[in-house]
């Protein structure tokens, strides 16, 4: 391979394309969208996270300043979680508008994640959102598709291919040297992009950029470059083997409508309609049914407490409860959240795994869409894909069952047995217990076990890489210049 | 002539194969949206049978206090879903068509959410109306761009030239045989939803058809507007496209972000961490402190004395009261706030054809943000009702067997879409009108070479 001629045909390439003039528009158009996109990016995840960190706060504040009472009143009174956006967030939405944002923890009940953006939506959410990563994903393969298309067919048309060939440049020239090219009008979109990002994440984490941030942020930039890369590629391998530019263009133009619009679309009503979830109500009532049949702690004759109560009798070798050496309604009660919330959680994972293989027939088309594999592997390393999502209702609910159990415990140890007799103040314990529950933080899952679910797109993305190399190769031998 | 001209278009075999690939997209999204009637009905039996269950269950273990048994009744309110709802899903599957709520503070279930998978959610659904609006316009493009330029580059334009009387005529029936046979995909599709979806054949049908029909138009005049200025195909094809990400994705897209940006929706947590306070806080109150707010707002319970000791469901539900009492505010905020939203995003709308089409389509198959709106209000007033009803038989802990409660069955909400049919058909008209008038206009100076 000559590396002069590669370099001088992707020179000639840029040179071409700039005096065209057809860019600067393009270029005006795109730098006006990513303005706007960073600035919706920075001023979504400083207000949200703003709202979210007050309200955590507030919650916080009116927890602590409960007065003495019964344990249980507090396990009512309860608490919440306000999820907080990823840093990263300002770059990748992901799933972001259409995930829940605040929910209510109680003892005894799980409640929604509520609030999500799109609750509050109209109908426009659904054309999609502005954010940085959608325009990395979506309209700059188009404005590749835009500015290459013309690459090799336009040589062809005008008889120049054969000049370039009968002069010493081979195809594998011509091809490496129109991709560099190409590649090259790629990054002059893509490199102030990054820029930007780096920006906002200086911004968002206030100066504190950690060894976890640096990380993703290389692997944002990583995946990218592979996305061009073969966007790049098969832009020009497509235009090489077109017998006109015009040719070149619809075929481009239906790819990107097929596999950017068209496909993830229907590969996702498939998995639904394959993988059918239960509505809420299905799912609760289910739920309950199984509470029901194996202990439900509000029937007064449940066969499941009632052996209960006999057995700690036994143990402690008592005859009623209030001879026991803890308040027994207390036991009752933690023995009731434990089953309650073990069934609860083993109907959400079946659930979650539900969903996970709705989500899987798309994830599977990574294979032959990499416009899938750059969307979840970007996803993932903002923090913002299902996973995360996930994890986030996980804490919630740990939290949730902590604070539950928690009280339960405090009533087993500090109330009294014995019913208050009618007149007497009712059983309270002190408030400085309250203090002693940790507040709720968000913690955000690892980007290694984001990325870990979304081993099967770092894969197709890397084997695209592969293949479309693999590809110039090929098309250098086979080609044809008329 | 025109037979001339259908033969020649219908030969061609991309024609072909985009037609057959709308049809068939066109009955997967029919086909997806009768699933989505399929899916709501279940859940609504779900709903009935679990309601009678649960409250016989109740009544059975729970005989002889009241107070007690309505701490845990739910009473279901189904937002009934249109047939034609099942053609532009909208915001349905995002908000849920059904409440279930006890007659407690209602602030704390009111928002509840069904569960979904975010994912779904966020690649959308593949309804009729997605096809209609995003589809179709590729369809108009690719069968219209090259529309002149196809024959001054295979080099037959001379020829129709000569032979011809009017070559703006000419192209004019050219365009007509391409539009003929998008409507007549679209009437297909709409008889074969008719049928599969047995939609009443009422006003709201109409508008939804005539909606449809003027949007498809709009895309014709867009693109035969393009065509008129007698550029070359790739140009056309390159430019069309770029329009149609523009009004398809771009534009709807950042008023999304802008409306998100603009209206954010801090009183929705505030609403939530208030009616908590306003209820809770009460336990640790004087039991006067809150039945001197609740009397003040039922004068009518004040005839029932407050027994004495530490507890009372008289006090009980009048704290559960104060929960949205006192988050009315913080509540009507929210409403206030979201409104804002739905309003300026139906303002701007009125210039984005595509993005007028939803809203209106949304708002003709009662899937919109704000007939979800109308929901929650009637979700109010249902459980406020329930609340009358109970609030004497357990301040005087009525008989539970003397309750009829097979009379609880789940209530149905159905709010008639108002067709505001200038406001609906105006917009798109208007940019009919001037495309095609410029067009004209364009065509006055056809070159023929």
């Amino acid at each position: 391979m000559n590396r002069a001629l590669v370099f001088h045909i992707a020179k000639h390439f840029w040179l071409n394309t700039f005096r065209s003039k057809a860019i600067y528009p393009i270029m005006i158009i795109v730098g006006l969208i990513v303005a706007f996109a960073a600035y919706s990016g920075w001023k979504s995840y400083a207000t949200h996270n703003h709202i979210r960190t007050h309200y955590q706060q507030v919650a916080r504040e009116s927890w602590e300043a409960n007065p003495d009472k019964h344990p249980h009143r507090m396990a009512h009174y309860g608490s919440f979680a306000f999820r907080l956006k990823h840093a990263l967030s300002v770059f990748d939405f992901g799933l972001e508008s259409f995930t829940g944002n605040a929910v209510f923890l109680e003892a005894h009940k799980q409640n929604s994640v509520n609030f999500s953006e799109a609750s509050f939506s109209t109908g426009l959410l659904r054309f999609g959102e502005i954010s940085m990563a959608m325009i990395l994903q979506i309209i700059l393969p188009l404005v590749i598709f835009f500015l290459g298309f013309v690459s090799v067919a336009v040589e062809r048309e005008h008889g120049t291919l054969k000049i370039i060939l009968s002069q010493g440049a081979g195809w594998k020239e011509i091809l490496i040297g129109k991709s560099v090219g190409l590649m090259g009008l790629a990054f002059l979109f893509f490199i102030p992009v990054a820029l930007v990002i780096l920006l906002l994440l200086f911004l968002a984490t206030e100066g504190g950029l950690t060894a976890d941030i640096w990380l993703r942020y290389a692997g944002i930039l990583i995946s990218y470059l592979l996305f061009f890369l073969i966007i790049s590629i098969i832009t020009v391998l497509i235009s090489a083997v077109s017998k006109s530019s015009k040719d070149a263009l619809i075929k481009l133009l239906a790819l990107w409508l097929f596999f950017f619009i068209l496909l993830p679309r229907t590969t996702q009503a498939l998995g639904s309609y394959f993988y059918a979830s239960p509505s809420k109500a299905e799912f609760e009532s289910v739920v309950e049914k199984e509470l029901i049949k194996t202990g439900d702690s509000h029937n007064p004759d449940d066969p499941h407490y009632k052996h209960l109560k006999d057995s700690v009798l036994l143990a402690h070798q008592v005859n009623s409860v209030e001879e026991l050496p803890f308040n027994y309604s207390g036991f009752v009660m933690r023995e009731g959240e434990k089953l309650s919330s073990r069934i609860y959680n083993d109907h959400l994972n079946d659930l979650l795994e539900t969903y996970r293989k709705q989500n899987s027939f798309t994830r599977i088309t990574a294979l032959i869409n990499p416009y899938v594999a750059v969307k979840n592997v970007s996803m993932a390393i903002s923090g913002t894909d299902f996973e995360s999502y996930i994890d986030f209702q996980r804490q919630a609910e740990d939290y949730r069952y902590q604070l539950a159990q928690q009280m339960n415990e405090l009533q087993m140890e500090l109330i009294s047995n014995k019913a208050p007799a009618p007149g007497e103040k009712p059983h309270t314990i002190s408030r400085d217990h309250w203090k002693q529950l940790p507040d709720f933080k968000h913690r955000y899952i690892s980007i290694s076990s984001t990325l870990r679910s979304e081993l099967w797109s770092i894969i197709a993305l890397l084997g695209w890489s592969i293949a479309t190399v693999g590809g110039i190769i090929y098309l250098s031998k086979k080609a044809k210049a008329i | 002539m025109y037979l001339l001209i259908i033969k020649q278009f219908i030969r061609s075999k991309a024609v072909i194969l985009t037609t057959i690939l709308i049809l068939v997209l066109g009955l997967i999204s029919i086909f997806i949206g009768n699933q989505f009637l399929v899916k709501q009905e279940k859940a609504i039996a779900e709903v009935t049978r679990h309601q009678q269950e649960h409250i016989e269950r109740n009544v059975s273990w729970i005989d002889s206090d009241m107070g007690l048994l309505l701490y845990y009744l739910r009473f279901a309110l189904i937002n009934t879903p249109d047939n034609l709802t099942a053609l532009s899903i909208g915001q349905r599957d995002v908000n849920s068509g059904i409440q279930s709520v006890t007659i407690r503070t209602l602030e704390g279930q009111k928002y509840d959410t069904d569960l979904n998978n975010p994912t779904n959610l966020q690649s959308g659904n593949l309804d009729f109306g997605f096809v209609i609006i995003y589809l179709f316009p590729l369809l108009v493009i690719a069968f219209t761009y090259d529309l002149l330029s196809e024959e001054k580059e295979k080099g037959t334009w001379r020829l129709v030239a000569i032979q011809s009387q009017s070559v703006r005529g000419y192209l004019i029936k050219k365009l007509s045989v391409r539009a003929a046979l998008l409507y007549l995909a679209l009437f297909v599709l709409f008889a074969i939803a008719i049928l599969k979806l047995s939609l009443p054949i009422n006003e709201v049908l109409m508008a939804f058809m005539a909606l449809s029909i003027l949007y498809l138009t709009f895309w014709l005049a867009l693109s035969f507007w393009i065509v008129s200025l007698q550029r070359n195909s790739s140009f056309n094809l390159l430019t069309l496209l770029s329009l149609w990400v523009a009004l398809a994705i771009l534009l709807p897209a950042s008023v999304n972000n802008f409306v998100a940006n603009q209206y954010p929706v801090p009183e929705a947590l505030s609403t939530m961490v208030k009616q908590r306070d306003g209820y809770h806080e009460k336990w640790d109150m004087e039991q006067e402190v809150t039945m001197n707010k609740f009397f003040a707002h039922y004068p009518e319970y004040q005839k029932y004395p407050l027994p004495e000791g530490n507890f009372s469901w008289l006090w009980y539900y009048a704290m559960q009261q104060m929960g949205d009492d006192e988050s009315r505010q913080q509540s009507e905020a929210m409403r206030k706030k979201i409104m804002q939203r739905e309003r300026a995003s139906s303002a701007v709308a009125l210039f984005v054809p595509t993005m007028h089409t939803q809203l209106i389509f949304h708002d003709l198959a009662r899937s919109s943000l704000d007939d979800h709106l109308k929901f929650l209000d009637q979700t109010s007033a249902f459980h406020e009702k329930m609340r009358l009803y109970f609030y004497p038989k357990i301040f005087e802990n009525a008989s539970i067997s003397d309750v009829d409660w097979k009379q609880f069955k789940p209530e149905y909400f159905a709010d008639k879409p108002d067709i505001n049919w200038a406001r609906s058909m105006f917009p798109l008209l208007l940019f009919i009108i001037g495309f095609a008038l410029w067009s004209i206009i364009n065509l006055k100076k056809l070159k023929v070479t």
